[in-house]
């Protein structure tokens, strides 16, 4: 075993599911790690959805204990709002450089009470929920997030346009709003590292024919995350544009698959996942679902397929050649396998796109001096037999960063970079 | 000695005080019973605040701590640490939420005040019942026992094994190797299965720090988290050993589905149906045909129908890897048997993640057809077989081939009842072995220190067998560190041994099989290490013997009369 890495602190990137899971493992044997998360909450994706499957976890409810953990943990420093900017070094004696943006919030006094919010004179569309609601410049992205501890976006806030507003420090009542905060440059030692940046959605834009963008009621899936979340911006409830219910819905997988290559592997669990919701919050919608292969690996997910499938949600093996918009309905083009074509509408046209590594994959590799698929997903040094072991020793990927993944998946590989770690200390 | 309850109600800014009429809570619960007084402060959670409360805690020499602030999830761990600094046990402190519970979930200011000294006038009763805990720290023993030594065991091993930490590997055949050591040929890379395995095996070997027990089986596991006892039988040497272990891994594989219950695809009754691991067997030059692909006439086949998803539909899963192996299968047969025409029946390609798409495309051009179907019959046709197949929504149709290779659904070894059965670990209703929490924690068993990786959990390939193998090494060499003492959970349940019938109702609602039963004494005795303080078992407690420290009858009975009064 590798003696060179005794001990030494790791550095953890991505502080989503996989990120919080090593760092919490590393941390409770003794190891010292940071944390680093480019926004300024904790909990990634996973926090987006209301519910996950296959048993309808409340997500949020289920991650929370983790996220406390996390936050309590004496072990782990979290520097959020951070991005790594250099590596340097090997397995044992790695150096980091780490910007940390100022948040102009001060994390030990603020109480996390938002009377700073309303104030606030502006108002942007909040990314968090996929720009279907509004948050001020002074913000958390979404009621519950952690820590419960705004930030100042500096891009928006008027003060940092060169206006005299000073509105959300005089609402403050604890002296936590800061505004001569600096940004921080820090170097780090570690003797490992983890990669856990996790994925966004393929770009719906790209499949013009699709309608996404064009037609108001068509939605990404993570779009109806959002609506369906009751901390979102809808409050769980699930409206057309027109802000009626929809009396029908379609569902369409592997929306960029043809154009990345690979199955995403967690789009038809999750395409059930929304119609077995949809479902619930409106017994009389029609769902179709328009798939090519039903893609339920596993022991656990075929049982919630059947169990949606028994609840009158329609599924068509087809490929949709393109959407339009027809008088209130959009009215939706396939084609079988067979070759048959015909049409469906429905008002509501939800597009479930494939996974892509998260934004700023090529710029980490470079730094780190770890291979890259052609789609840009981390490269494991063993393809066939583990894959968080990346070529560079005391280098290590967990979760979506290095393929698609679903949460079970994720949180194995995150638990197995903290033993791989772990293991090198002798 | 006197009981002096200091009543410490918190304004949190505006946030409690806005709503609630903090003056007026003074006024009502500064003469109530053993409170020796009131006072409010700006921010009780502000190093501030942690300073005054710590401080007038010993000036006046309280014996018991009611704070009146936000929920017990946001800062009672932090006012515990300051009552514990002060000099009182943490458990006497109670901690009464006038935020979340009162002041936020209202708009009416009345209610809220109303709400609030109801809260603090159950938490004051409540605090002289509580009963200070002490933390408990028990040895641990860092060495695991590995059971099953195909490649998840294996490389578990590997992981874990060190100068501080002993594995002991018991397989139950005369050799290690597993499933994977009988491939030929491995998805994606078409490497050799037994070259992998022999190597994986030597690097084992090499390890000073495993003991490999061959022909062996555990035939006994008493304990709990850092000290089981383990009983193991040599059975070629007729010898039991015992083994005190920390940890326990079980890696016991899995077995086909038996195609023989479903005669629709003639296995048993036609010469050339074969199961997917006998045509793997075939493959091998230590096999039966010395590596060569030969039907039972001893002639190479002309046309092979590979059938999916044997047993899907009765198992109600789908085993995840089988359409990536049988894609390998084409692959093996057109490099042995270029001009081979080859049929896969499939209703659904399960190919999931970024690599394999690739590797079905690549396979896909060198002649392979694929006829989707939900219902398959092969029938004998006197040079051949035929097969009949139907796919939705209506198509029919039929080809021949002469020989057909079955993909059967994948299921829980034969031993995972006993081992089920022997660490009291739920199965998960479809025969394998079920983890803690399907997603946050998909190795761990409900029973603390014992892990369950690879197949003995569902059907995995191998890369995500070793994943799960060294997971689990995560988990334990993140909980299990040699000469490190494990503290333990204060708030658990404890069984009366006067009240107790022996009805056994708390061993079955237990979720972390804490409770065994003393035969000699009749009675339901808890371990404290295992317990986590659920409670169910004081709710499903009969004769009330079952009691959860810190949430006694009394003390919930002393919180809720003051709360309903």
């Amino acid at each position: 075993m590798n003696n060179e890495e005794q001990n030494t602190p790791v550095l953890v990137i991505g502080a989503g599911i996989g990120g919080i899971e090593a760092s919490l493992l590393l941390a409770n044997s003794g190891r010292k790690v940071y944390l680093v998360e480019k926004t300024s909450y904790i909990g990634g994706n996973v926090i987006k959805f209301e519910e996950v499957f296959p048993n309808m976890d409340c997500a949020t409810c289920m991650i929370a204990p983790k996220q406390q953990e996390l936050l309590a943990n004496e072990n782990i420093e979290l520097l959020r709002l951070s991005e790594v900017e250099a590596v340097q070094g090997s397995i044992g004696d790695f150096t980091v450089k780490v910007r940390k943006k100022a948040g102009y919030v001060d994390l030990e006094n603020c109480i996390g009470c938002s009377a700073c919010f309303e104030p606030c004179p502006v108002e942007v569309d909040n990314e968090f929920e996929e720009r279907l609601s509004k948050r001020k410049a002074i913000y958390i992205p979404c009621p519950g997030a952690l820590p419960n501890v705004p930030v100042i976006d500096t891009e928006n806030c008027l003060r940092f346009k060169g206006q005299d507003c000073q509105a959300c420090q005089e609402a403050c009542m604890f002296e936590a709003i800061d505004y001569t905060q600096q940004d921080e440059e820090l170097e780090l030692k570690v003797g490992a590292i983890v990669v856990a940046t996790g994925f966004k959605s393929f770009d719906l834009g790209k499949s013009t024919q699709y309608g996404y963008n064009k037609f108001n009621d068509v939605y990404s899936a993570m779009e109806i995350e959002r609506i369906c979340a009751s901390n979102g911006p809808t409050e769980g409830q699930i409206l057309v544009k027109s802000g009626e219910p929809p009396k029908s819905v379609a569902i369409i997988h592997c929306v960029g698959r043809e154009e990345k290559g690979y199955c995403s592997s967690v789009c038809c669990m999750a395409s059930l996942k929304l119609s077995h919701f949809l479902k619930k919050k409106l017994p009389e919608v029609k769902i179709t679902q328009f798939y090519s292969d039903l893609c339920i690996p596993g022991k656990a997910y075929q049982k919630f397929y059947e169990e949606v499938k028994e609840s009158g949600v329609y599924f068509i093996r087809a490929t949709v050649t393109e959407i339009s918009q027809s008088g209130k309905e959009l009215s939706i083009k396939y084609k079988a396998e067979d070759g048959k074509e015909n049409t469906l509408n429905a008002e509501m046209v939800i597009l479930n796109p494939a996974l892509e590594p998260a934004a700023d994959s090529s710029k980490l590799a470079e730094m780190l001096n770890i291979p890259q698929s052609k789609d840009g997903f981390f490269s494991e040094k063993e393809p066939d037999l583990t894959s968080v072991a990346t070529a560079q020793d005391g280098i290590f990927i967990a979760g979506c960063a290095q393929g698609p993944k679903d949460i079970a998946e994720t949180v194995v590989e995150a638990e197995a970079t903290a033993g791989r770690i772990l293991s090198l200390s002798r | 000695m006197a009981k002096k309850i200091g009543v410490y109600v918190c304004e949190c800014g505006t946030n409690i005080a806005e709503k609630v009429d903090i003056d007026k809570v003074i006024a009502t619960v500064s003469p109530l019973k053993n409170v020796e007084f009131v006072e409010r402060h700006k921010l009780l959670c502000s190093e501030g605040g942690k300073e005054f409360l710590k401080q007038s805690i010993e000036e006046h020499g309280l014996t018991h701590v009611v704070i009146a602030a936000c929920s017990p999830k946001q800062h009672e761990i932090t006012f515990m640490n300051v009552c514990e600094q002060a000099g009182i046990n943490p458990q006497l402190s109670q901690l009464a939420n006038i935020r979340e519970q009162c002041a936020w979930v209202t708009p009416n200011a009345d209610e809220a005040t109303d709400k609030a000294i109801r809260q603090i006038r159950a938490a004051i009763s409540r605090v002289t019942y509580n009963i200070p805990l002490e933390i408990k720290e028990v040895e641990c023993n860092p060495d695991v026992l590995v059971i099953g030594g195909g490649i998840a065991g294996i490389k578990a091993s590997q992981v874990l094994a060190g100068p501080d930490r002993k594995v002991y590997l018991v397989e139950k055949t005369a050799s290690l190797g597993g499933k994977v050591k009988g491939f030929s040929k491995l998805f994606t890379n078409m490497e050799s299965g037994l070259s992998l395995m022999e190597q994986e095996i030597r690097c084992l070997l090499g390890n000073e720090n495993v003991e490999v027990l061959t022909e062996s089986e555990v035939e006994q596991i008493l304990g709990f988290l850092g000290n089981f006892e383990v009983n193991v039988a040599k059975k070629a040497e007729n010898k039991e050993l015992n083994l005190d272990v920390g940890a326990v891994i079980l890696a016991t594989g899995f077995e086909l589905f038996d195609p023989k219950k479903l005669p629709q695809y003639g296995y048993g009754k036609l010469d050339d149906v074969y199961t997917s691991l006998e045509f793997e067997e075939m493959n091998i030059p230590e096999g039966p045909t010395s590596g060569k692909i030969l039907l039972k006439n001893g002639k190479p086949p002309e046309s092979v129908a590979i059938i999916h998803c044997v047993g899907r539909e009765e198992k109600h899963y789908c085993s995840k890897v089988c359409c990536l192996y049988s894609l390998k299968f084409d692959r093996m047969l057109k490099s042995q048997l270029p001009a081979v025409k080859v049929s896969h029946l499939y209703s659904d390609l399960c190919i999931p993640g970024k690599s394999f798409q690739k590797f079905y495309e690549e396979t896909k051009e060198l002649g392979v057809e694929f006829v989707r179907s939900v219902k398959t019959e092969v029938t004998g046709n006197g040079k051949g077989m035929t097969i009949k197949y139907e796919s939705e929504p209506s198509s029919k149709g039929d080809l021949v081939a002469d020989m057909v290779i079955l993909i059967p659904a994948m299921e829980s070894s034969s031993d995972t009842q006993k081992f089920a059965e022997m660490l009291n670990i739920p199965q998960d209703g479809r025969g394998f072995l079920a983890v803690e929490h399907q997603l946050l924690s998909p190795v761990a068993s409900a029973v603390e220190g014992v892990f369950v990786i690879g197949c003995a959990q569902g059907p995995q390939n191998i890369s995500e067998s070793i994943v799960q193998s060294e997971a689990a090494a995560g988990k334990i060499l993140s909980s299990l560190i040699p000469g490190r003492k494990l503290e333990l959970e204060v708030r658990t349940s404890e069984i009366s041994e006067t009240f107790c019938t022996g009805c056994k109702t708390c061993i079955d609602v237990c979720p972390y099989g804490a409770i065994t039963f003393d035969d000699s004494r009749r009675i339901s005795v808890v371990n404290e290490v295992l317990c986590h303080g659920c409670g169910n078992c004081a709710a499903a407690c009969p004769s009330g013997a079952a009691k959860l420290r810190h949430f006694t009858f009394l003390q919930i009975y002393q919180e809720l009369k003051e709360v309903v009064r």
